[in-house]
């Protein structure tokens, strides 16, 4: 794979910029970018963010909507900051999209340092990496939201994973809310930290969403095709582990407790289940897994 | 006048016969000085041995004396002499007489005449052993460290008066009875029990493999979750030291001065748990006078490395040597000393730098990058030789109702790795190794032997997990002791399905 820094920085000027971009306050001089300009990629966008530090349910999250929106053809855009920026980046690319990465720094400061490798391979799949900054302008504390504009201007929706209640991600959804985009955001539980933003937005406008289904109705997409899952065929104890964990997840320890059986059995199963798909596992907890149907 | 008697040095764990002469010339300056390579320690034993007498209430000659420690191009070092230059000097003068046997006189001098503990007794008393000596005369408080070594007379010498009254026939000094080194370890007890540490089945059945197949293992957790404790207990499951074991133990514990006074026998595995700020040298051994390191001290027993991403890298990649070859040596100009270090490594490291990354009640707070260059601190090839991997969580000890909580003791968990062990023993007799911990590929082949659908799974796994080669073996060595464990001869699915439970996986 080709070194990000032997790519060519390109620039567009105001007038060269696709029509509802100029739309954009405060508007953009001159937009830089590495990668393949293609107006394509414009033409249907969502801004995926939330974010620096993600839990396992943000995780989750990004996993389960963004594959479904870049199937349908969607271009995600994100911040490429750590966290849940950088995974819908990943998740996007993994799902065979494109992806835009609007970065709060010039084109050469890499920021963060981690995302030196997904910088290189964003161009090698012929994503876009864009900045407003001069390229070696590094990134600080007011160059994050003031890019958020952007993220938020180029989409047609916003869509918000994950949040604390000060978090970057709120700033986006309400340039969103001003740029007449949709926001939507996905709810969590109350007593998670990284979920009070988010609950916060959709009290205060924005839409609650729960499935790819759901945010394509809300960016006036016809029903999409929904995959197919296939069954699988659970044995009796196999039944149980997946009744217990339909409800919680659970580290091995307390499944076993609520399961009545022993570690080594339970062991086991879990094994099994693991590689068909059914459970995953996530720093020692086990949840059901994403492609499990029941 | 010249005397002679006999004492030991000692290069690492090698004990070498040493005379002392000493003599007491009827011409020339007083003076008392000491020849043959003395350090420090022993240049010094002039005014404790001096004092010493002349508070025991010896007339102290004044006269030109001189001490001489043969072979003199071996450096001798400690305060052991002490004991065999008063000797010397009271034969010289004629204070006590010795019968012509040899015997061999070790210990450190209290300006009061009280001898003090001094480190080395049990080396002293195999030497005395392997040169068919008879007698040794030792400190008080350091002779039960002797008393297990058979065929040696060990006197107890308590001051150099009840010395010079035992050899003038006033009052005899009782020798020790020699102790039966099996009985003794049949009576010490676990120090820490398995079943004090509540919750955390899933780590413990992982100790328990370890255990039978001598597997070293990482545990991730929060703090508080009790990993320390874990880590603990686990001498306590490992099999009872056998004799030869708890004397090579012993031997180290002797020469390190790690033995406290009045100890005897070292009869439990040894529980080490070096702070992370240990320097290389603590750890592995060495020194110009090249001493046992932790790992040493840690033989035959459990190496315990809390904060395992904390140490320094450098560090780590020593321990790499000693894992494989259950040995170290020290190279130093003056020559190569070999330390035995046959031990389980128990890592423990917690998930992220705060600590509380997947925690229940606590919000991790490091920042994505810290946790990323946190965890690739812990990886690299210290953890190829580390089979087992699994999460300790935190538990939340009032929620486990009693009657759920696994309550089993280290003795009934000891009794199933003992069986398991025995197998391995039966297996390996042949072999260069001794535990599916230690096999290589190529006993891998030979004894593990995947049954069809076992094969399969693992298969599924690798392409699953993404497992490397290293790992691909791993949970087949994992497996094996698992089967072992169940007395199953062949390695089944559902040994392989458990294994797979302890794979090293990526945290984070």
């Amino acid at each position: 794979m080709k070194d990000w820094r032997q790519w060519q920085i390109g620039n567009v000027r105001f007038n060269e910029l696709p029509m509802s971009w100029r739309r954009i306050k405060p508007k953009i001089e001159k937009l830089y970018y590495r990668g393949h300009w293609d107006e394509q990629l414009f033409e249907k966008v969502i801004a995926v963010v939330g974010s620096r530090r993600v839990t396992r349910y943000g995780r989750r999250v990004v996993e389960m909507l963004v594959p479904g929106l870049v199937k349908v053809g969607y271009t995600i855009v994100s911040g490429f900051m750590y966290g849940v920026d950088t995974l819908a980046h990943k998740v996007c690319l993994e799902t065979g999209g494109r992806t835009v990465a609007v970065l709060g720094s010039g084109l050469d400061e890499l920021t963060p340092v981690e995302n030196d490798k997904l910088y290189s391979r964003l161009l090698a799949e012929n994503s876009l990496v864009v900045s407003e900054y001069e390229k070696n302008e590094q990134a600080r504390l007011w160059t994050f939201p003031q890019r958020n504009r952007i993220v938020a201007g180029m989409s047609r929706g916003v869509l918000v994973v994950e949040g604390g209640l000060k978090s970057g991600s709120l700033i986006t959804a309400r340039l969103g809310f001003q740029q007449k985009k949709k926001v939507m955001a996905v709810p969590g539980n109350i007593d998670s930290g990284m979920s009070k933003g988010t609950n916060w937005l959709i009290r205060n406008g924005a839409v609650l969403v729960s499935s790819v289904e759901e945010i394509l109705a809300e960016l006036g997409e016809e029903k999409a095709e929904v995959k197919v899952k296939q069954m699988q065929l659970l044995s009796r104890e196999e039944r149980r582990v997946v009744d217990v964990l339909q409800r919680e997840e659970m580290e091995v320890d307390e499944l076993a407790r609520a399961m009545m059986i022993d570690v080594p059995q339970l062991g086991r199963l879990l094994s099994e289940l693991s590689l068909r798909g059914v459970v995953e596992e996530f720093n020692g907890k086990y949840m059901l897994g994403l492609d499990y149907v029941d | 006048m010249l005397t002679k008697v006999w004492s030991m040095a000692h290069q690492g764990l090698q004990a070498i016969e040493i005379e002392v002469e000493v003599n007491v010339a009827s011409r020339g300056f007083p003076s008392f000085n000491i020849v043959g390579l003395p350090t420090k320690a022993v240049e010094e034993a002039k005014e404790r041995v001096r004092t010493a007498l002349i508070n025991t209430g010896v007339d102290f000659p004044s006269k030109k004396i001189t001490v001489n420690l043969a072979p003199a191009d071996i450096p001798k070092e400690g305060s052991a002499y002490d004991l065999p230059m008063a000797v010397g000097i009271l034969l010289a003068n004629g204070e006590i007489v010795l019968d012509g046997t040899k015997r061999y006189f070790y210990g450190e001098v209290g300006l009061d005449g009280k001898l003090r503990h001094t480190k080395g007794v049990f080396l002293l008393a195999s030497l005395a052993k392997e040169k068919g000596v008879k007698e040794i005369l030792v400190p008080k408080l350091s002779a039960n460290e002797a008393s297990v070594v058979s065929g040696v007379r060990v006197l107890p010498v308590d001051s150099l008066v009840s010395l010079i009254r035992h050899f003038r026939e006033e009052k005899k000094i009782k020798a020790l009875k020699n102790l039966a080194g099996k009985e003794l370890i049949e009576e010490a007890e676990v120090d820490f029990d398995f079943s004090e540490v509540v919750g955390q089945e899933q780590a413990k059945r992982a100790l328990e493999i370890a255990a039978a197949g001598g597997h070293n293992v990482l545990m991730v957790g929060p703090p508080g979750s009790g990993k320390t404790m874990l880590a603990r207990a686990m001498p306590g499951i490992l099999p009872e030291l056998t004799e030869r074991e708890a004397l090579e133990v012993t031997r180290i514990y002797s020469v390190t001065g790690n033995i406290e006074p009045g100890g005897g026998l070292i009869r439990r595995r040894p529980f080490r748990a070096p702070h992370h700020t240990t320097s290389k040298m603590g750890l592995i051994g060495g020194g110009s006078k090249p001493m046992p390191g932790e790992i040493s001290l840690a033989h035959r027993g459990v190496l315990f490395l809390d904060e395992f991403a904390e140490y320094p890298r450098t560090v780590l990649e020593a321990l790499r040597q000693p894992l494989e070859d259950g040995m170290v040596s020290v190279v130093r100009v003056a020559g190569t000393v070999k330390f035995p270090a046959r031990f389980m490594l128990i890592a423990a490291a917690n998930p992220c730098p705060c600590g509380f990354l997947g925690h229940k009640k606590k919000e991790c707070k490091c920042l994505p990058g810290q946790i990323i260059n946190y965890q690739k601190r812990m990886s690299g090839p210290i953890l190829d030789r580390i089979d087992i991997h699994v999460q300790v969580p935190f538990v939340e000890v009032e929620k486990l109702r009693d009657d759920v909580v696994m309550k089993e003791n280290s003795l009934q968990v000891r009794q199933r790795v003992v069986k398991a062990r025995k197998i391995q023993e039966e297996r390996f007799k042949n072999e260069t190794v001794f535990w599916n911990g230690e096999m290589k590929n190529k006993q891998i082949k030979k004894f593990s032997e995947l049954s069809k659908d076992a094969e399969r799974l693992l298969q599924q796994a690798a392409d699953k997990f993404q497992l490397s080669a290293r790992s691909y073996f791993r949970i087949i060595k994992v497996s094996r002791t698992i089967a072992d464990l169940e007395g199953s001869r062949g390695v089944e699915y559902s040994h392989v399905a458990e294994a797979l439970q302890y794979r090293v996986r990526e945290v984070g």
